[in-house]
């Protein structure tokens, strides 16, 4: 995980990115009638990200990504929590889905859309987020970057001044250098 | 009916949050619009009070979770109008005199108001709730609130540690309270008062349960009324600004105790405990509050003291009523509104344009303050009970009852009746001193020099309860239609006409005499100059609870580390014996009872004979049982990797393929996490040079639990497998999942529709332990030293054994 050391793979893993999206997305759509869903698809994109990072090194993802993978993760909760409340605006209780079907759509036929989907994309999106972050920040620890940027460090740290307990690591209050 | 409901109660709750940014707007002018809360909730009040038609009561109802018996239901009648109504209308001269008080030497104003608006919706929630779980959400809101206004000046630390202490005294007491209503509701059938008030009480069997419950909401009402125990937190509480002390901690919050008591009056007024424990705990506190009001120094901690005093009688006298209903019990808590709200505005004032909140060194602030001087001495003399107050009233029927209720009470009315005696004096001396050493005396030079004049509508509302208190206790009558048409059935019993005189009664006498030796314990106060006075920590308890809270919160931290210590090693073995122990035992007793499970077994493993999923079985064991031999780390994981890609095999043998692709998934992206984190590991252990072997004993402990652990979980799969199924719930989602979710796919329509709630809960779960991941990363913070170390760094994250240095 140092970054770029194979051509080959970072070409191939290019390719490989874009043709994991599809078959995710592919999955997220059928995921109400045939074997897929929000889970799965979701985990199919996090892991070509994650074989993207393994390609160009992951000091390089902030470039690609240029978000917070935490806010995804955020706007994926958001859309679900709001396709749960939605239907409380017409007196209808929590969570009620609808559905209907579409009769001769161009190029795919009879089409069934219902607000399933959209809590699956919610699904979809909170999955992708929170694995991206987690491992991104865990790969960026193991190799002497800076985990988190000074602007995450505020974003994510407790406002207590002093640690939780008294047993605490070193920690000398000193801002810390990228060892690279 | 419901609009004048949404004014009073809805308008503020909605009000409340707006009001912070308001204030950013509009500065300290933000009162004003908050003024209106109060206001329109008086009107609205008055309203509901004339449409109901008292002595009649009404119940309003709006569905919230109709399937547990919990709604939006409030109940209309005498005793929750009359409290509303002390609410709101304190809460009109509260929040004008809030507005002059906090002048621009505070900030935040916007959100101060959202608090005491808030607080104000919470209390009108909890006296009008007619659902029991209605009363206790809004009761635990009216905790939160006052929290947040002890706590509003919080740079201070008695502010911080004041707020701390309500909050957990009375949060803590609410908890009880909430057990008290559960255990009501599984006896009782119902969490609405009205019908617990109409039907009573189941009797017999359930006594126990009932006295269980009726200790637990009593405890609630001790707490939130500063009864002992737990009377130590109300003083504490007054490190807030004065409008609060005012309101909360005087008028009205600390009056919940006392409405929780009236309110349970009928239900529980028969039981053996009801009298006893009400009237010993109570009237104890009634005179330990007045005792240590006559030692405290500070303005409002003597007021707070003697409220918890005050708080303490309107309790025991819940306690000592009569089976047939109470009589003056509105008299008295208005009474003690009209004085104690009056007397914390005027402690307020003083110290708004003094700066000293010890009276030993105020004095002389007559001629400076008259209108002020003259509210305080009515307020004061209502306090102590000298005539033409409402004070006198309110003391003349405080003895004519309590002598009455000495015959059937017998000890305890003597009990009782020594109390009420032994705090109508010292109350009358620390009335005295109040008065008597703020505004008369010579002027000490201190006051002299800091001295800056209020205006005139800052010392309004205080003038205002002083005048309230002279003219109804000169004219008594003009309070006999209010407080008839709101007396409740069950609880009041119709009273005699209040009048001022009663001619040459035994209670006159006492009075007189209670008022005498008043004068005389205050004089030898000033003669010895208060140099006794100084309170014991024995009495105030606070210094006990702050130690509990500190050995509680150093307990939690030792057990936490026992418990979660770095190494899954130290704490594993604990749970793993603990499941052992539970889980193992249940099964080997149920098994021994089910000696049919052999045969299920032997005719189970007969009918799924499958030599494709044996053979498959037999790979996952191969590749488990490789990943504990092998040595290097890596090897390791590639095995474990393999036993887990052949599980998705297993999964595709059994037709689930949502769960293969879901474990292919997985197992791919926990791979990458893994090996990501063996890059922190030193190189020599990931080649396996660093192998730690425990010692033998520790091993034969680890192989046991092994063994066990695993050879328990086996037995339950496969027991639960050779069960006779009976109306699995696994048959009813794919049977319905194309009726009900309109999806063929019934692993997703169960995630997305059946179980949608679920999920949702999961993925925010999801979401807030990724938070506390990246916090708790944060805390690992490398020194530069450990940089110079290299890109990876030394071995850390808890990784090296203790014991590895040492061979």
């Amino acid at each position: 995980m140092m970054g770029p050391q194979s051509y080959i793979f970072e070409r191939l893993v290019r390719v490989v990115f874009f043709l994991v999206n599809m078959v995710a997305l592919y999955l997220l759509l059928r995921g109400h009638n045939w074997p897929g869903g929000g889970f799965i698809a979701g985990l199919a994109s996090a892991s070509s990200l994650i074989l993207l990072s393994l390609a160009l090194g992951v000091a390089a993802m902030p470039r690609i990504l240029r978000f917070d993978p935490v806010r995804l993760a955020a706007a994926g909760l958001l859309v679900a929590a709001l396709t749960g409340a939605a239907p409380l605006l017409a007196g209808r209780p929590f969570l009620e889905h609808f559905h209907t079907h579409l009769h001769g759509v161009p190029l795919l036929g009879d089409v069934h859309v219902g607000t399933p989907l959209l809590f699956d994309l919610g699904v979809y999106l909170l999955v992708v987020g929170i694995a991206c972050k987690l491992i991104f920040v865990l790969a960026q620890s193991t190799q002497g970057l800076r985990a988190l940027v000074a602007e995450e460090e505020r974003r994510y740290s407790s406002p207590l001044e002093q640690p939780l307990e008294e047993t605490a690591g070193p920690d000398d209050g000193k801002e810390r250098t990228d060892a690279d | 009916m419901t609009l004048a409901l949404f004014i009073a109660l809805g308008l503020p709750l909605l009000l409340g949050p707006l009001l912070g940014p308001l204030g950013r707007v509009f500065g300290r002018r933000v009162g004003w619009v908050a003024f209106g809360a109060p206001v329109l909730a008086t009107a609205a009040l008055l309203w509901l009070a004339r449409e109901v038609g008292l002595p009649g009561s009404r119940v309003i109802e709006f569905p919230w979770i109709p399937s547990l018996g919990i709604n939006l239901s409030f109940l209309l009648d005498g005793l929750s109008l009359f409290f509303a109504l002390v609410v709101s209308g304190m809460g009109v001269l509260v929040f004008w005199y809030a507005n002059f008080y906090l002048d621009d030497h505070y900030e935040h104003h916007g959100r101060f108001y959202a608090y005491l608006t808030l607080f104000m919706a919470a209390m009108l929630g909890t006296v009008l709730a007619n659902n029991l779980m209605l009363l206790f959400v809004f009761w635990e809101l009216t905790g939160i609130t006052s929290f947040l206004l002890i706590g509003f000046l919080h740079e201070e630390e008695s502010s911080r540690v004041g707020a701390r202490q309500a909050l957990l005294i009375t949060g803590f007491t609410g908890l009880l309270l909430l057990a008290g209503v559960l255990m009501v509701r599984q006896v009782g059938g119902s969490f609405d008062l009205s019908v617990l008030l109409r039907e009573g009480l189941p009797v017999g069997e359930h006594r126990g349960w009932l006295t269980a419950a009726m200790l637990l909401m009593l405890l609630g009402a001790f707490g939130k009324s500063a009864q002992f125990p737990f009377h130590f937190w109300l003083p504490n509480a007054m490190a807030a600004p004065t409008p609060v002390s005012a309101y909360l901690h005087s008028a009205t919050m600390v009056k919940l105790g006392v409405f929780l008591c009236a309110r349970l009056f009928p239900l529980f007024n028969e039981y053996e405990l009801w009298a006893p424990l009400l009237s010993w705990v109570a009237f104890g506190t009634m005179v330990l509050g007045a005792v240590l009001a006559l030692q405290s120094h500070d303005l409002k901690a003597i007021l707070a003291f003697s409220t918890v005093s005050q708080l303490g009688y309107l309790i025991g006298y819940y306690g000592l009523g009569p089976a047939r209903g109470v009589e003056y019990d509105y008299l008295h808590i208005l009474n003690h509104v009209f004085y104690k709200g009056g007397l914390f505005m005027i402690a307020g004032v003083v110290i708004h344009s003094t700066g000293i909140q010890d009276i030993r060194q105020l004095g002389g602030l007559w001629r400076r303050l008259p209108w002020l001087g003259a509210a305080c001495a009515v307020a004061a003399a209502t306090m102590a009970g000298v005539i033409g107050t409402t004070g006198f009233l309110s003391k003349e029927m405080m003895l004519k009852e309590i002598f009455e209720a000495m015959r059937p009470h017998g000890t305890l009315g003597a009990y009782a009746a020594g109390c009420v005696l032994v705090t109508s004096v010292v109350k009358v001396a620390f009335a005295a001193r109040f008065f008597t050493n703020v505004f008369l005396g010579p002027e000490p030079p201190a006051v002299k020099e800091h001295f800056h004049a209020p205006p005139l509508a800052l010392q309004l509302p205080a003038v205002l309860l002083a005048t309230a208190a002279v003219v109804f206790g000169l004219a008594p009558m003009l309070l006999d239609p209010p407080l008839h048409a709101l007396s409740v059935a069950g609880l009041h019993h119709p009273s005699d006409h209040l009048a001022l005189w009663h001619g040459v009664t035994l209670e006159l006498a006492v009075s007189t005499g209670v008022l005498l030796a008043g004068a005389g314990l205050y004089v030898w106060g000033q003669r010895t100059q208060w140099r006794w006075a100084r309170i014991s920590p024995a009495l105030r308890f606070d210094a006990f609870f702050e130690a509990g809270v500190r050995m509680f919160s150093k307990f939690t931290k030792w057990l936490t580390r026992v418990l979660q210590a770095d190494r899954p090693v130290s704490y594993l073995p604990l749970i793993l014996v603990f499941t052992l122990v539970v889980v193992g035992g249940w099964t080997a007793r149920a098994l021994a009872m089910e000696w049919r499970v052999f045969d299920w077994l032997a005719t189970a493993t007969g009918e799924n004979g499958d030599w494709l999923r044996a053979f498959a079985a037999a790979l996952i064991s191969l590749a488990v049982v490789g990943a504990v031999l092998l040595k290097q780390w890596t090897t390791q994981l590639i095995s474990l990797s393999i036993a887990g890609f052949l599980t998705t095999f297993y999964f595709v043998l059994y037709r689930a393929p949502d769960l293969a692709l879901t474990q292919i998934l997985v197992e791919v992206v926990t791979l990458i996490l893994v090996l990501v984190l063996l890059g922190r590991f030193p190189r020599s252990a990931e080649r396996g040079e660093h192998t730690w072997r425990p010692p033998p004993l520790r091993r034969a402990l680890n192989l046991s639990l092994a063994v066990g652990v695993g050879g328990l979980m086996t037995t339950l799969v496969l027991w639960m497998n050779a069960r006779p199924a009976a109306g699995r719930i696994g048959d009813w989602f794919p049977a319905h999942t194309e009726a009900l979710a309109e999806g063929t796919n019934t692993v997703n329509t169960i995630l997305v529709d059946f179980r949608g709630f679920d999920t949702l809960g999961e993925i925010t779960v999801l979401l807030i332990a990724t938070l506390g991941a990246l916090g708790l990363l944060m805390r690992y913070k490398r020194t530069p030293e450990e940089y110079r170390q290299g890109p990876l760094g030394p071995a850390g994250m808890g990784l090296h054994h203790p014991e590895e240095g040492k061979q």
